[in-house]
């Protein structure tokens, strides 16, 4: 492990709009499942696994693109909470990241609100007070330009298949 | 894909390669100063909006609020200074609740700087940072890839050359309020006559210890557009008539026929209109 402060400076060569990216084919429609959709595909944003914090990139997102700087701000938070990690092993050992991962684990796990009702937009702030150095009074251009504001939110339906590992 | 947007970039890398050429690089042109005196500190700035070879904005402001004792400067591209001062602001807001302290210069240009550097630049704003806090006096440059500087007179913009030729020539140690105001007044107006991308006016602002902020708008406006010498208004009554004829109300009767109705409605004339029951 190293104390990176800003990520490497790999960015893809090369990008593909047509499979990486495709990680989930449409569903189809609700009344005929397995028939693909027209109208509704790519207008509803894809369910996610998890209920973390939709601004904030983890470190397996795929950058559309392959500016250097998209690759950077994806995986910036991700290289500086382990930077911080890795500094707490030095000093007291490998407890204190474990435990710490642990909570914050157990407060991303806990934490679910639908995304029809909104979900992480807002952020989880238990999550946001938890994490090193915490996130809970900080604004950045993720909270102002959300993105995706004219795609539906994914179905609640849709969402519970996903995080209970039903969608076949 | 919160925050920036980056689909473009493979297409118009693409299109680059197939012999499009890429946009120019836009210059900005500003002269952004800052100097320390000795119960606080004096930030001013010129007021010309530059697009291209075009003047925008002949007087736009360049000093952005942070917090009440703190305020910025911006130089480079303006929608940057201007998002980035304003998100900065809100950050520094939202850290002095949480700490119940008043906001430092210092976390202020920390912040500033590490949002900047993890940007890489690709954020054009250069900033001077300046403000009166617990610990004192502070005034900072902030470059657009994340680098500062702590000095008790700075200058930034196109115009940073000329501006810094005054103070380096007429600063001193020690000095008041009003001969600060005025040596970055002057400092501005250097820029303004010697560099092409400032112009315009000079604002400035006061930030001092144990004083409300002042900010001087349009401080001194050097380049006031003269009276023209001629003009194309013409004088009522230039335009010669052949002839003029006025008819008042009373004499309306001599042109149409006049008749007054009795106010029942069974000898109302034409046709009755259809009501509704």
């Amino acid at each position: 492990m190293s104390l990176r402060i800003a990520p490497p400076s790999g960015n893809p060569s090369s990008t593909t709009n047509t499979t990486a990216r495709q990680t989930q084919l449409s569903k189809g429609a609700p009344s005929a499942p397995g028939l693909p959709d027209t109208l509704r595909n790519k207008i509803t944003l894809p369910a996610t696994a998890t209920a973390s914090s939709t601004n904030i990139p983890a470190l397996n997102d795929i950058p559309s693109s392959t500016h250097p700087l998209e690759a950077r701000l994806l995986a910036w938070r991700a290289t500086q909470d382990a930077m911080k990690m890795e500094s707490l092993r030095r000093a007291y050992g490998i407890a204190e990241p474990v435990r710490r991962g642990m909570e914050l684990k157990i407060v991303r796990d806990g934490t679910f609100r639908p995304a029809v009702l909104g979900g992480m937009k807002g952020g989880n702030v238990h999550e946001d007070i938890l994490v090193l150095g915490g996130r809970d009074s900080e604004v950045s251009w993720e909270d102002i330009f959300p993105g995706d504001e004219f795609r539906e939110p994914p179905t609640f339906h849709d969402e519970m298949e996903k995080r209970l590992k039903m969608d076949f | 894909m919160p925050g920036f947007d980056f689909s473009n970039y493979n297409r118009n890398a693409a299109l680059h390669a197939k012999g499009v050429p890429l946009p120019k690089a836009t210059s900005t042109g500003t002269t952004i100063v800052g100097c320390i005196y000795d119960n606080g500190v004096v930030i001013a700035a010129d007021t010309r909006a530059t697009s291209g070879p075009i003047v925008a904005d002949k007087n736009c402001e360049k000093l952005h609020y942070i917090a009440p004792k703190i305020w910025c400067a911006g130089a480079g591209t303006a929608a940057d200074t201007e998002f980035t001062t304003a998100l900065i602001s809100s950050n520094v807001e939202l850290h002095s609740l949480s700490t119940g302290r008043d906001p430092r210069v210092i976390t202020c240009m920390t912040m500033l700087k590490q949002h900047l550097f993890r940007y890489q630049g690709h954020i054009g704003a250069y900033l001077v940072v300046a403000g009166v806090d617990p610990t004192g006096v502070g005034l900072y440059t902030v470059h657009a890839h994340g680098s500062t500087d702590k000095l008790p007179y700075v200058t930034m913009g196109s115009g940073s050359l000329a501006a810094m030729s005054v103070f380096e020539s007429m600063w001193q140690p020690d000095m008041d309020k009003e001969g600060a105001v005025k040596l970055c007044a002057e400092a501005i107006k250097a820029g303004i006559f010697n560099d092409l991308g400032s112009g315009s006016n000079v604002d400035v602002c006061v930030i001092e210890n144990d004083k409300p902020t002042q900010l001087l708008r349009n401080y001194e406006k050097p380049n006031e557009r003269g009276q023209k010498e001629r003009n194309y208004r013409f004088p009522r009554g230039t335009t010669a008539w052949l002839n003029q004829k006025i008819i008042s109300k009373d004499d309306l009767k001599k042109f149409v026929t006049v008749e007054t109705l009795a106010g029942d409605d069974n000898i109302a004339a034409g046709e009755k209109m259809d009501v509704d029951a």
